[in-house]
Formats: C-alpha cells, structure tokens, sequence
C-alpha cells in the first residue's frame, strides 16, 4: 500500500462516517421520540386554579415515603420565599405576583419529549419511558451531576449530605404507582383539579378549550408544548389585562419564573452533532495516526536501505579502482611500490570517509 | 362566626331583602321611572332599524332595537361615550347594514356589537352596547357569576334588545329606508318599553334553606352551605340593577351559574351527576366532583371580592373529621 492509496482509502473512511454523524444529529432532535410516545401521558397545570395549599407537596410526599417537610404542609408561611426541589421534596409550590395578584405555580420535573437530562448522562441513569414519564436508575450513577447543569428547568436535586452513595433525586411522575393505574400522588390530592391528568395529545385539547372558552383569562400560550422540545407536564397561566400589559410578550411567563428563552427544540440537539463525532474520533484517530506513523517508518527505511546500496556500489567500485592501479603499478614498478601504493590509497580512502561522515555530523546538528 | 344568633339575623336580613324585592319589583319598565331626568333635548326612547341602502320592500331584517335613551344617558359618562365623534347624530347616520364611507365602512351590527374596538390613538375610543354591558360585568356583584359562567347567545339573549312590539310591515320597510316619522318611532319605543316586563326570579325562600355537602366527606366533616342565604345576597346585590333585570330574563337565570348545563328548572340534579369523584377518561376536562364544588365557590368568592374564608383555610367551610389524626399529612387524602 503506497501513500496515495492509503489516503484514499482514510478519505471515504471519514466521509462515510461524518454522513453516520449527521444521521444520527438528525436523529437526536425533532420528532425521533415519535410515534413512540404517542400515547404517553402527562399533566396540565392550570396555575388560574391553583390556590397555593400544599396538598400536592403533601400527597408527594405521602405516596413516596419521603422524610417529613422542615415546615408542616399546613404552614403556608414557607410561600413567601421561592422554593426549589430538594432530594427530599420533589414538588414545590412557589408564589409569584403577575398584575398585582398572587398566582401560584407548582414545580417538579417539566418530564421533557426529549430530555435534556439523558443526553448529559454518560451512564445511561435517565430514561424517557413509553409512558411519558423521565426515569432514574441511580445504579450506574457516578455523582458527576451533568444532569442538574443541563436540566433546563434546575429540577434534578443531588443528595449532598449523603457521604457514601449520594444520588440524584427528581419526581418520577409517580411511574410505580402509573403502572398500577393510580394516579400521580400530587395529582389525587389537588382539590382544585388544578393539576388534570390525560394523555398528553388530550391535554393539549383541554388547554385548548380551556383557553378559547375563557379568552380574557388565560395567556394564549400552552407552556411546555413546544418549550425545550416539548414536555409531559404543561403549564396554563393568567392572563394579565392588554391595558396593564406594559411589558413585552410572554412577560407573564416570565414572571412566573418560566423561561421563554428555552426555543422549540429539545436541549439535547444543541450538542448532539457534536457528541456524535466522538465515536467517530474514537475509532479512527487511531488509524490516522498509526497510518501516518508507518508511512513514515516506511519511508525512513527505504532511504536507508538506497543510502546503503549507493555506499556498497561505491565502495566497490572504489576498490575495483584501486586494484587496478595496484596490478598496474605491480606490473611496471614492482610489488613493493605496488604494496606502498595501496597502502597510502587506502590511507587516503579512509581519511576522505572519515571527514565525510564528520561533516554530515556536523551537517545533522545544524 | 356560624352561631344561631348570626344565621337568625341574616336569615331575617335575607328574608327582609327577598320581602323588599317582591314588594319593589312591581313597577312599571325603568323608562318611566321618575328619578330620571333628561340632560339633553334627545328623545327618551327610540327604535333603532337596521337602515339599509339596498331595496327592502318586504322589510326582512332583524327585529329592532326599542332603545331607552334616557337610561343609557343617565348612565354614561357623557355623550361622547356613545356619541364617539361628538356629533350627537343617530348611530344609523354612518353605521348603516353595508357600512358607509362616513363610518369608515364600519357596518351597523359590527358598531353595536364589537366586544372591543381598538384604541385610537388621538380621540374617543368608540365603544359598542356589548362592549359596554361586558365591562358592567366586571362589577363585583356581577363578577361573581360572569367570571364562571358566558350567558349562552341564544335567541332569548337576542330578544333581550332586539324586542320591539307592535311594528306594522310599513313601519318597518319605513324604518330600514330611514323615512319612518320621529312621533311614531318614539310611540313604538315608548309602547315597547313601557309593556315590557322582566320575569319574577325565583325567591331565596324557593330553594332550600341549608344544604348538607356530604358526599366526599372524609378527611373533613359535611359542609353546611347556606343556600338561601347566598342566593338572598346574591339578588340584594342586583336588585336595583335594571341591566342584570333585562337580562336575567328567565325565572332562573340566577340559580344557573351553580345548577349549569342542565335544563333550567327549579328542581336541578344534584352536582355529583356528572362530576364523578375519580377522572372520567371520557370527559377529562370536567372537573371531579370535589374540584368542581371548590371551583364554583372559591370562583365566585374571588370575583365577588369576598375576602374570607381564605380559598386555603379548608375548616372554615368543613371541620376536621374527628376520627382521623388531627395531623394532616397523617390523614388520609381525600378520595383514594
């Protein structure tokens, strides 16, 4: 194999593989979850119902046997600060203010389309079921907590006073008690149903209904629809009067703490494309390099081997010379000028080798 | 608070309140009622036709509006909140069927019932019947109900205005060409106005007195509704409110927020008829029936402004069942 073969052969080795990458980028974004999760379910929550009185926490943490809340579920003081999920509460219920009036949003896992999780997990933990519902399976789990910096939504919480096997822990959308055909814990205990529960295709129907029956009550907008690729869980939110709205769209949103800034494709696209290519590296660095070696090798000891040969001929050639002048100096002067003779040319020879080779000593440290 | 002493007395208010109503209700159409005063030379009544240019010789076109222009200009701010131009000319000036250049095309069903027009920026922003009778709904003794509940657009909603009686076909086809005297179109109006006559509601005394809310009872005891009482408040808050009377033209119309999708009638199928206590997979946007009763409530408390009970102090309304722990994250959730 010469050089420009092997080139050529690397060549369509990449091409080929940079078409695989591109498949698979395609591949992590847009619609692959589909049709597989058709039939997923999820939860719409209408924060114009919500009345802020911890039930939901209450029922989470009854069905999931957690450790008791620091503050009794009864205690809506705990409202006037925003809350975040901790290892040992998995849904919270924060106040906001939109208008000058209190609305109150619950917070869990949004249970993204394509999470965002998963695709920062190098071990695998996280799982978007068929049910609709992101699961995590602490068993591979190595604390690296990729999973809290890419959820766009700050859900996963990491147990940090656990010194010997710390996990990450988020709501599981009660996926035990989904198999069993129950209800999410949080789901049951809302008695304002502002929290529905449904197949996600049904929910968005719903908010849509919702949404053309009450137009001056609702912001026309179902949250997580399309948010980060589309979630599991949906967020319907007030309305605020066209003459007090100063600010821009999807200020009530914001205000709400739900970032509008997430777009429409799930987070994981972001970075798919690149993360493909490391496979690709993985495999045929090594060939490109080991390649590159050889041929070097290869052409450092054919130099040597033709340096060689041109040294033996010449040598050769130089003593074929040199006896002929002996013989002929033999003839017509004697042996004894003969042996004097090729003793001062061989002299000589070696004399010219060595300041030879001194030079291109020389010539190499240069 | 739910003392014998207090339920006396506001039984007593209710009973006083509902006697008043009986008592008050029988005059004639507020058009003749003596405490307005005109504060223009405008006619006190006038029927306005849907003026048309094409020909309409058989005079087809909706039943006109007999328009009591005496109450709405004691209502208003001034002229210039119909009158958007500061012409006082009739709507039917520029505001015709087709729309003419003069009303910048703006036809006359769109300019009396737009439910927003756009803000303009130098000048009065015009608005129309409907968006006007909209933001009487944002009162608090309305907002109750019309935060829950959009009154159906059936014909008894039409015939609410377009209700003009004793209009001969020449009248008509004289109307809609805009030739019809000014002496009988004030006699239509008044004779339409004067015999109209708003239904009796139904009485706080025609329903029950309390209402026992036991079927969901578990983590909490029965809730006591005081049906006649919240049904008294609700009529003393409207009574003088000739808007709501013109409106609420069927006997029930007041029982129908709460008693709703069913016929109305006097007897109406209790709430858990429809609202099951677990999701329907059939319907899932109707509420469960706990959700549906806190709904209904604590939506009409919060559009009426009603302060107390707070929507999370859950004993005000139903005390804590006795037989469960009085710690509630020990107490079983409602309904599993």
């Amino acid at each position: 194999m010469n050089r420009r073969k092997f080139l050529t052969i690397l060549g369509s080795a990449g091409v080929a593989s940079a078409l695989g990458t591109a498949k698979v980028a395609k591949a992590a974004g847009g619609t692959h979850t589909w049709p597989y999760y058709e039939n997923s379910y999820g939860v719409l929550h209408d924060t114009t119902r919500c009345i802020g009185c911890r039930r939901c926490e209450e029922g989470c943490n009854k069905v999931n046997n957690l450790p008791g809340p620091d503050k009794p579920f009864d205690d809506l003081s705990v409202l006037d600060k925003p809350r975040r999920m901790t290892p040992n509460a998995w849904t919270v219920v924060n106040k906001y203010e939109l208008d000058g009036k209190p609305v109150f949003r619950k917070l869990q896992c949004f249970h993204c389309n394509d999470p965002a999780c998963a695709s920062a997990c190098f071990a695998k933990c996280f799982q978007k079921q068929p049910d609709g519902s992101v699961t995590y399976d602490g068993s591979q789990c190595v604390g690296c907590r990729y999973c809290m910096v890419a959820c766009p939504f700050y859900v996963p919480s990491f147990e940090y006073d656990d010194a010997w096997d710390p996990l990450v822990q988020k709501c599981t959308f009660c996926e035990p008690r989904l198999r069993e055909g129950k209800l999410p814990g949080c789901v049951e205990a809302c008695p304002m149903d502002a929290l529905t529960f449904g197949r996600r295709s049904d929910l968005i129907k719903v908010a849509r209904a919702r949404i053309k029956a009450n137009p001056d009550k609702y912001a026309d907008y179902i949250y997580g629809e399309w948010d980060a690729g589309g979630t599991a869980w949906m967020v319907l939110v007030p309305a605020v009067p066209a003459e007090h709205s100063l600010a821009e769209t999807g200020h009530e949103f914001r205000a709400l703490g739900l970032d509008t800034h997430l777009g429409n494709r799930p987070m994981g696209e972001l970075t798919a494309g690149a993360l493909g290519a490391v496979p690709m590296i993985v495999a045929f660095w090594p060939v490109l390099f080991g390649g590159a070696y050889a041929i070097s090798k290869r052409r450092e000891a054919m130099h040597k081997a033709e340096t060689e040969t041109i040294i033996r001929d010449a040598r050769e050639d130089m003593a074929n010379v040199m006896d002929a002048a002996v013989r002929k100096i033999a003839e017509t002067q004697g042996p004894g000028v003969a042996d004097t003779a090729r003793q001062a040319m061989a002299d000589a020879l070696r004399t010219r080798e060595e300041t030879c080779a001194n030079r291109g000593h020389h010539g190499e440290d240069k | 608070m739910r003392n014998g002493t207090t339920l006396l007395l506001l039984t007593a208010i209710a009973v006083a309140g509902a006697a008043y109503l009986t008592l008050g209700d029988a005059g004639p159409a507020p058009a003749a009622a003596p405490a307005l005063a005109s504060v223009s030379d405008a006619p006190s009544a006038l029927v306005i036709f849907p003026v048309g240019e094409k020909p309409n010789p058989e005079g087809v076109g909706m039943k006109p509006v007999a328009f009591n222009h005496l109450l709405h200009e004691n209502r208003v701010e001034n002229c210039e909140s119909c009158h958007h131009t500061g012409d006082t000319a009739a709507c039917t000036t520029c505001h015709t069927l087709e729309g003419r250049a003069e009303g910048k095309f703006v036809t006359l069903a769109q300019a009396m019932h737009s439910p927003n027009s756009a803000r303009k920026g130098q000048g009065n922003t015009p608005q129309s019947c409907t968006s006007c009778h909209a933001k009487q709904l944002q009162r608090p003794e309305c907002a109750g109900c019309h935060s829950i509940v959009k009154p159906a657009r059936s014909e008894t909603y039409c015939s609410t205005c377009h209700n003009v009686s004793g209009l001969t076909k020449g009248d008509m086809v004289a109307g809609i060409a805009g030739s019809l005297p000014d002496g009988r179109n004030a006699e239509l109006a008044v004779d339409t106005l004067k015999t109209r006559e708003n239904p009796v509601q139904l009485q706080p005394a025609d329903g029950p007195y309390k209402v026992f809310i036991d079927e969901i009872a578990d983590q909490y005891k029965a809730s006591m509704f005081a049906h006649r009482r919240h049904v008294a408040s609700l009529m003393e808050r409207v009574k003088d409110n000739s808007l709501a009377a013109a409106f609420h033209n069927q006997p029930t119309t007041l029982c129908s927020t709460c008693h709703h999708y069913s016929p109305l009638k006097d007897t109406p199928p209790k709430c858990g008829s429809c609202h099951s206590q677990r999701i329907n997979p059939a319907n899932p946007e109707r509420p469960q029936l706990k959700a549906a009763y806190h709904l209904l409530c604590m939506g009409c408390h919060k559009g009426m402004n009603v302060a107390r009970p707070l929507n999370t102090s859950c004993v005000t309304c139903h005390k804590q069942s006795e037989a469960k722990p009085a710690d509630s994250a020990a107490a079983k959730l409602g309904g599993e």
